[in-house]
Formats: C-alpha cells, sequence, structure tokens
C-alpha cells in the first residue's frame, strides 16, 4: 500500500469527525480510580473535600468513530495496533459533570522500528465540561505497519 | 569525564521521562554520569533551555538528534542551523550519505546507533548494500539492544576500523546510565563534545 503522507496530512489532519457525550457519576469514578490503584482520597473518597477524578478517566472513554469516514489507511486485512493512550489533565473532573468530547485525527507520521516501517495515527479526543471548561485531552496512538495483513 | 550519549525525553513520541527526572534518578542512583545528551526522535529540540538543571544538578544536559536513514538510524551530535537547514530532520528515508555529508559539512558528528539491530542497524544494510563511505563512528553499547545485537556491532565495528560510543537509548528514567561513553577530555558544550568526538579520544562503556 502506497501512502502519500504529507497528502494524508494536509486532508484528514486538524478536522473534527465526531462528537460524543459522557456522563459522569460517582460511581464510575470510584471504579476507575480503584482499577488504576489509586489510593489518594481526592480520587477515592467521595467524601473529601477535592473529590474529583482519577486523572485518566477519560482514557476510558471512545468515541462513536475510531476515524473518519473514508480516512484511507483502514482497509479491511490491514494490522492496526493499538500504540497506548496519553492524557493531558487541564481541570478537575467531578461527579455530575456532563463531558463533550470531539474527536479529531491530531497527527499522522511515520517512523521506523526493529519490524519494518510504521504509520502512526493519533486519534485526539479533547474534552469540555457542561460549562464549557476544557478538562482533558486523550491522544490514542494507532499503528498501521504498511504492507502488513492481518 | 562520562557521558550517555543516547536518550529521550518526553520531546520524542515514544519517550515518557522528563529531564529533571533523568537528573534526579542519576544523583538519587548516584550513577556515575557526569552529563547526559538528549536525542530526540526525528527533530532537534532547540527550545528547552535545561543550564537551570544543569546547575541544580552538577550534570552536563547537551542536545543532539537521532534521525532515521536508508541504513537505520543515526545519532547527530553539535546540531546547529545550518544542519537543520540541510535536510528534513522528520523524514524517515534519509539518505545516510546525504547526513554524513551535511553533517561533516556543518561540523556536527553523525554516528550510526544500535548498528546491530535489525532493520535501524547499519550492519543489516551492509549485508544487503554494501558499506557507505563515511562513517567513522558507531554506537557499539546500546541499552536497548536485545540478545547479540551489541556483540555483532563491537564485532562488525572492529572489522570496519569504527570507533565505538555508548548510550543507553533510555525512553524511561530508569533506563538512564545503562550504557555510556567515556572521554579524555572536559565536555560542557555540543562543540566540545564534537570535538570530543572527532579526537578520538573516548571509549564506551556499559553497565548492564
Amino acid at each position: 500500500m502506497e501512502v502519500d503522507l504529507d497528502e494524508l496530512r494536509q486532508r484528514w489532519v486538524g478536522h473534527d469527525f465526531d462528537v460524543a457525550e459522557f456522563q459522569v457519576d460517582t460511581r464510575r469514578m470510584l471504579e476507575w480510580a480503584e482499577s488504576c490503584g489509586e489510593e489518594e482520597p481526592r480520587f477515592t473518597d467521595p467524601e473529601h473535600p477535592d473529590f474529583q477524578a482519577h486523572p485518566t478517566f477519560t482514557a476510558q472513554f471512545v468515541s462513536r468513530k475510531m476515524f473518519p469516514e473514508d480516512f484511507p489507511l483502514i482497509q479491511k486485512g490491514f494490522f492496526m495496533i493499538d500504540g497506548g493512550k496519553s492524557v493531558t489533565c487541564l481541570a478537575p473532573i467531578r461527579p455530575a459533570d456532563r463531558l463533550t468530547a470531539r474527536s479529531r485525527i491530531a497527527d499522522i507520521y511515520e517512523k521506523t522500528g526493529r519490524s519494518g516501517n510504521m504509520i502512526f495515527v493519533v486519534h485526539r479526543m479533547s474534552f469540555e465540561n457542561q460549562h464549557g471548561v476544557p478538562v482533558s485531552v486523550v491522544d490514542w496512538k494507532l499503528i498501521q505497519k504498511p504492507g502488513g495483513r492481518a | 569525564m562520562i557521558l550517555d550519549l543516547h536518550n529521550h525525553s518526553v520531546r520524542s513520541d515514544d519517550a515518557r521521562a522528563r529531564v529533571r527526572n533523568y537528573c534526579e534518578w542519576i544523583r538519587k542512583r548516584d550513577l556515575p554520569l557526569d552529563g547526559f545528551v538528549l536525542t530526540e526522535h526525528r527533530l532537534f529540540d532547540a527550545e528547552s533551555d535545561y543550564r537551570p538543571l544543569e546547575d541544580e544538578f552538577g550534570v552536563a544536559i547537551l542536545k543532539g538528534s537521532e534521525v532515521e536513514t536508508d541504513y537505520g538510524h543515526v545519532l547527530l551530535f553539535g546540531v546547529n542551523p545550518d544542519l537543520l537547514a540541510a535536510f528534513d530532520f522528520s523524514r524517515v528515508d534519509l539518505p545516510l550519505e546525504l547526513v554524513l555529508r551535511e553533517a561533516e559539512r556543518c561540523g556536527a558528528v553523525a554516528v550510526p546507533c544500535h548498528p546491530g539491530r535489525p532493520n535501524v542497524g547499519l550492519f543489516a544494510h551492509f549485508e544487503r548494500r554494501g558499506p557507505v563511505p563515511g562513517v567513522r563512528i558507531v554506537e557499539v553499547w546500546n541499552g536497548g539492544s536485545r540478545g547479540q545485537e551489541d556483540e555483532l556491532a563491537r564485532r562488525r565495528a572492529a572489522e570496519c576500523g569504527y570507533l565505538g560510543i555508548g548510550g543507553s537509548d533510555a525512553h524511561i528514567v530508569s533506563h538512564i546510565g545503562r550504557c555510556a561513553t567515556r572521554f579524555a577530555d572536559e565536555i560542557r558544550t555540543e562543540e566540545d563534545l564534537v570535538a570530543a568526538l572527532r579526537s578520538g579520544r573516548f571509549e564506551a562503556v556499559s553497565w548492564k
């Protein structure tokens, strides 16, 4: 599969392609903190005066679409490897917050490794709360190996 | 003077280590390093100023880059505006001959790293395409090497008459100081490092 990365970047990077909403509740916050092994009370004790979601809380959410319609790297039968997520915390997430997440392709780049060439697609979900305050950014790296078949 | 010549910070897309945390780790573990070089993937970090950290921790923090060529990955020391203008650091298919030539012209030093590694190591390409003129130094100890990769690197480097450096290729804090390079001279700046590498007065060391 021949891929023109400059053309791909020009066409797809920076464009929002999905919006999703997520309701935050105390139970979900506690479950996430527990699953992370968190012990700090402000993340695990709802009675704590600064109770808030664990910093990685938004990593659990996925948008309805992984990629925009017609995104050309997605071809049936080709490898797509999960390269992990990184989370940037911007403001606390509290119980009963309603989060709106906008998805976009934040970057497309190429690199080489032991196993050959790889194309990285960064799916970014930017979360804001019901007051329009940005609270979190999640960058999800997806790796495609050109020519590799599943 | 001992410098770890190959490390990545959060400025690289695949690294998680902050530079302050590298400094703290070196002091906490009393590692025998006088400094380290940040060689971010496919870019040169011109903006970051680590002088306050150098003063606070008493370690030299220098900056270089790791670029990707048709003969594998290559460390660049002494990156300057001329070299930045010579080719696009973000490309993954830079001709090694171009990188070597431009580094020489611009007063920098290019060093193929982890040369014993499949696909992204110099010697893997030698097997198929033959040697490239202009290589003088390769990384013979790399902290991220697996299996016999470093052994292959040292053996082939000796056969080719290349000098050897060491670097940890750290992407997380606890990996710094696995491999390094011992210099005969004092090094405080990137220019000092280039001069020391060109002098050949150094040896690779490993604590793996």
